[in-house]
């Protein structure tokens, strides 16, 4: 979509306005968690896109990032009583270490290999802390000790304040996208999603780009991870590394647009509206109504519009709007 | 100890056939229509309701009632291929990872919301019947399972050598368009690899029912293994599922033997990383385009 500097900027500008004033406008509780969900789940969106969207590594094992950021704050917290604001960070690097291995494997399989590569992964590190009890609680988990209203360790009385923070993640990981989208290193990204061999035949370092997208990919995802633990006082190895968080993180970009700046944000606010209306209607009592909702929106998007709801916006504005074909 | 480890490579085997039967179709699907589907598990769940179904409502055996899941699941697949993979096929991989994907997806959430999360089981007279050989057990139910398991993949095996139709599809695999120059319809042969494929994964299902629970999420555990069992095997190749699958259901059951009853996919996987670390060209090198 092409829009002139000064719009541009006065649609972010609205934007911003709008997202930042909605904690105080909207104040019910059970609107706040869904808007903090939506922020939550875009910008792990976001960091999944990175790699799978612009470099079509398309990973199902982020939840290994997510629960390495979650683990790494919370046993920094529990055991030693460093902040999490500093164990978010910490939590980064180490799941950006974590990637340097994992990717050395994974980046082996191409295609449909490489994802079951990653499944596996993040599997073999939730089995690793199920198994040791000593080290990280074991399968029961931990709950974080909750102490009042304490910025410093990332703990809030006011839900808003953790909307704040989230936002502010989220914001982070858009205008790393967007730097990256603008710079050699995305067009390479681009390059390696469309044809990684031809790629590698212009001059593309195709492995170094890899394992460089993967480690800002997980970095990011690490974060997640931190906030999430931070927001529901509570860790395990299921809900760390819950597969539900790799497969959302996958879907909400497919879904929303793949390989755009804005479209698991799109995709997101879509199925986590969905899944919302969804379980006001019909109460969380049917056990996979969700996914299977989210599946069917997945297929119909794969089947009738693989550029996602990006795409088609698109694709409507220039047919009617502009009266141009879509693809000139 | 030499009894122990006796016992846990039997086991092993035995349920490595049932590995098998779910590997084979991944590879063949794999092979013929170079696609893998995520939803091979699902659809051996699908075979273990059916049959769980059939006895309960109508007494039927879950042995017998193979000649019911496996015509069902062939229908679905060539169905499947038919109205949903075609629309696929092509260079990208996004489109067709994601589309069986959703597929897994969508059958395992509507099993949970059809079925429940319960466990189901189905009791026949043979279920707690084994043979003890020298310090050895072997539980019937499993037996039958493995013999029926390697009958079938012979029998596809002859089919695959013998028929036109196999050959067809073998050709396909080998090379899909000078297959086609050959003559030989594409949609045709990927619908039956597909059906056959499914038609597997349903007659798993009825042979896991006799000594099995069935639950929405029970393939899953069935898919994992097959998947492992392919890239270590050599992607595409129907011999090296069948004996991969039975190395990783030995593998599975001394891990679960020598080191704890949880770890058995931890052997599994830990097999699939040191497989991708070094010998990552003789597995991958086959996967051409």
């Amino acid at each position: 979509m092409q829009t002139s500097g000064t719009m541009k900027w006065l649609w972010l500008a609205i934007g911003a306005v709008v997202m930042l004033a909605l904690p105080q406008l909207v104040t019910s509780s059970f609107a706040i968690d869904i808007f903090i969900r939506i922020l939550l789940f875009s910008f792990i969106g976001v960091a999944w896109n990175l790699m799978g969207g612009y470099a079509k590594q398309l990973s199902l094992g982020h939840a290994a990032y997510f629960g390495l950021g979650a683990y790494t704050s919370t046993i920094m917290q529990v055991n030693y009583g460093i902040s999490p604001w500093i164990g978010m960070v910490a939590g980064g690097v180490v799941a950006m270490l974590a990637s340097l291995p994992i990717g050395w494997l994974c980046f082996r399989l191409r295609g449909p290999y490489f994802t079951i590569a990653t499944i596996a992964t993040a599997q073999v590190l939730m089995l690793i802390f199920l198994k040791f009890r000593d080290f990280a609680w074991g399968a029961e988990g931990t709950t974080i000790p909750n102490l009042g209203s304490a910025p410093l360790m990332m703990q809030f009385e006011e839900k808003s304040s953790y909307y704040y923070v989230v936002l502010g993640l989220l914001v982070v990981g858009l205008w790393i996208t967007h730097r990256i989208e603008k710079s050699w290193i995305g067009y390479y990204l681009v390059a390696i999603g469309e044809d990684e061999d031809a790629a590698e035949a212009i001059g593309v370092n195709a492995p170094k780009v890899k394992r460089d997208i993967y480690m800002i990919s997980a970095f990011l995802t690490a974060l997640a991870g931190t906030f999430y633990t931070q927001y529901i006082y509570f860790i395990d190895p299921a809900t760390a590394f819950s597969f539900n968080v790799s497969i959302e993180a996958a879907l909400v970009s497919i879904v929303g647009g793949i390989g755009t700046l804005w479209g698991p944000v799109i995709g997101t606010v879509l199925l986590e509206t969905t899944s919302a209306l969804l379980q006001s209607w019909l109460g969380s009592s049917v056990g996979g109504i969700q996914l299977t909702v989210y599946s069917l929106i997945l297929m119909a998007v794969i089947l009738w519009r693989p550029t996602g709801l990006i795409g088609f916006a698109t694709d409507v504005y220039h047919r009617y709007l502009r009266r141009k074909p879509a693809r000139a | 100890m030499w009894e122990t480890l006796a016992q846990a490579v039997i086991n092993g085997l035995l349920i490595g056939g049932i590995y098998a039967l779910v590997s084979i179709g991944v590879t063949l699907i794999f092979g013929v229509v170079k696609i893998v589907n995520f939803a091979q598990g699902e659809f051996v769940m699908l075979g273990m309701y059916i049959s769980f179904f059939l006895a309960t409502q109508f007494g039927i055996d879950p042995l017998v009632s193979l000649v019911v899941s496996m015509p069902v699941l062939f229908l679905a697949g060539v169905l499947i291929q038919h109205f949903l993979i075609r629309r696929v096929l092509g260079p990208n991989d996004m489109p067709q990872i994601f589309l069986t994907f959703a597929l897994s997806l969508l059958l395992l959430n509507l099993s949970l919301m059809l079925f429940s999360a319960n466990y189901r089981t189905v009791h026949t007279s043979y279920s707690d019947e084994a043979w003890h050989i020298g310090g050895l057990y072997i539980p019937v139910a499993k037996l039958i399972a493995f013999a029926v398991a390697m009958a079938l993949s012979g029998l596809l095996w002859v089919f695959l050598h013998t028929t036109d139709l196999g050959r067809a599809m073998r050709a396909a695999s080998q090379n899909r368009d000078v297959a086609m120059l050959m003559g030989i319809n594409p949609n045709r042969v990927f619908a039956v690899a597909f059906g056959t494929a499914l038609a597997l994964a349903g007659a798993a299902g009825s042979l896991l029912m006799p000594f099995y629970s069935a639950y929405p999420f029970v393939g899953q555990v069935f898919v994992l293994m097959a998947f492992v069992a392919v890239v270590m095997g050599t992607l595409g190749n129907v011999m090296g599922a069948l004996v991969a699958s039975l190395m990783m259901g030995v593998a599975e059951s001394l891990g679960i033997q020598f080191v704890g009853a949880d770890s058995g996919l931890i052997v599994v996987f830990g097999l699939l990383l040191l497989t991708l670390a070094f010998r990552p060209s003789g597995l991958g090198a086959r996967r051409g385009r």
